[in-house]
């Protein structure tokens, strides 16, 4: 019997909500020739990076994709650090190059637990033009490996204990040159984690933008982990009284996309320091709306081969 | 002898800035070379096509702005850099061209001017760029 808490009820009925609006006939596409032949739709979002996570956009073959993504801490301590931004910061750099139109291939550094990763995005379906496919839909792996010394592992250290995976299904639609949508479910998995938690959790996110000039958006995201006992490695009663449970907060993030030819910037406030999107659905305890706010930035460079 | 090296210092810090800010002039673009394929090529869209407002100025702001301005005068913030001149859309030399030329230069283009088929994959996104260029006629 599974036991969903308020933030699985909300990304059940969101789902529901984006499966039914795809199908729906009001969202249109540039309507101008006839549909002799399929044209892929343009991308749902401008850049294959938003916030932590990724989007079913996929540069196209022989793209080097530059990241550089940083977290300043909470604002919880107001001025004294200036809210966040002279407390202690999370900051990855990655590169991403798109092997096919429709494959990508990446690498990382983290600071926070010296996480490295390897990521691989790879797009299943194109959204069409006509809407006879009405959604993209994409497979997106990320492994880390955790560069923290052995101790941090227990006894019987082994190197297999420094990775963890996090596998999603990501489905988006650009309804209109305004508006566009993902919806993502995600697996996550750790090879060591501390006795109290459970080596994997389920998690669900989202991500929209609202176009309001050619060049800028409005972009919000989540993700939300989700409290599944049917995987869990405890009791329930353990759960609901214990850190496994008790602090899994979703990552929560509002901001402004602007995005060029070459580049892709993001500023926003956000919940989650992680990066990884496994560190956070495992170890996010920043409650968004209980300052748990932090700045996030992300910025993008391409270069066409 | 210290503050005869501070002085020397001073005007070497100075010249070098200034040497480093010295805007040289542009050169305006030789003739273009149009491959034939390109000369005859006709427009997949029609003229007053919605997506010429739409996606072509959308695109057209996203990719070609930065150099060639809003309103295709050549003078965007990154113009000034370029060795060659960006030109101006809205004179009749640019908007006398075919289309198939406006399209190679604006898509396949050289030198300076970036290659711009990957970044603008569909052929009718491609023409409403070209045709929100033919707006800027003045």
């Amino acid at each position: 019997m599974k036991n969903f808490n308020l933030y699985g009820r909300v990304s059940a009925l969101a789902i529901m909500a984006f499966m039914l609006s795809c199908f729906s006939g009001f969202a249109q596409e540039e309507a101008t020739e006839e549909p002799a032949k399929e044209r892929p739709a343009r991308p749902a979002f401008e850049s294959g990076l938003l916030f932590d996570g990724a989007t079913t956009t996929l540069q196209p073959s022989k793209t080097l994709e530059m990241i550089i993504q940083h977290r300043f801490g909470t604002m919880d301590n107001g001025v004294k650090d200036l809210y966040g931004i002279w407390a202690p910061s999370n900051i990855r750099l990655g590169m991403n190059y798109s092997i096919l139109n429709n494959l990508m291939v990446g690498i990382g550094t983290t600071k926070f637990n010296k996480m490295q990763d390897i990521q691989v995005k790879y797009n299943v379906l194109q959204q069409t033009r006509s809407n006879k496919i009405p959604v993209t839909i994409s497979l997106y792996e990320v492994v880390g490996i955790d560069g923290s010394s052995d101790e941090k592992f227990g006894v019987n250290y082994k190197f297999s204990n420094r990775f963890n995976y996090f596998t999603q299904i990501i489905i988006s639609r650009r309804f209109n040159d305004m508006f566009s949508l993902q919806i993502a479910p995600g697996f996550t998995h750790y090879n060591s984690v501390d006795s109290t938690l459970d080596h994997d959790r389920l998690s669900f996110s989202f991500a929209g933008r609202v176009k309001f000039s050619p060049q800028s958006s409005l972009v919000i995201g989540a993700d939300i982990p989700l409290r599944v006992q049917g995987i869990s490695e405890h009791s329930k009663d353990f759960n609901d009284t214990n850190a496994n449970w008790n602090q899994m907060l979703p990552n929560i993030n509002i901001g402004y996309e602007v995005s060029t030819s070459t580049h892709a910037f993001h500023l926003y406030l956000a919940s989650g320091q992680g990066i990884l999107p496994q560190e956070n659905i495992m170890f996010n305890k920043n409650d968004f709306f209980s300052k748990g706010i932090l700045i996030g930035l992300n910025i993008t460079r391409l270069w066409s081969f | 002898m210290k503050k005869t090296f501070n002085l020397a210092a001073i005007i070497c810090t100075v010249v070098i800035f200034m040497a480093a800010n010295v805007s040289y002039a542009q050169k305006a673009g030789g003739p273009w070379t149009i491959p034939a394929k390109y000369k005859s090529m006709k427009s997949t869209i029609k003229a007053g096509d919605p997506s010429i407002n739409s996606t072509g100025k959308e695109l057209y702001n996203k990719h070609c702005k930065s150099c060639h301005g809003a309103k295709g005068l050549g003078d965007g913030p990154k113009a000034a850099n370029l060795k060659t001149s960006t030109g101006d859309f809205s004179s009749k030399k640019f908007q006398d061209q075919a289309d198939g030329d406006i399209y190679y230069q604006s898509f396949v283009g050289r030198d300076e001017m970036p290659n711009f088929e990957k970044k603008i994959l569909d052929e009718s996104d491609r023409w409403a760029v070209v045709y929100f260029m033919r707006t800027m006629k003045k």
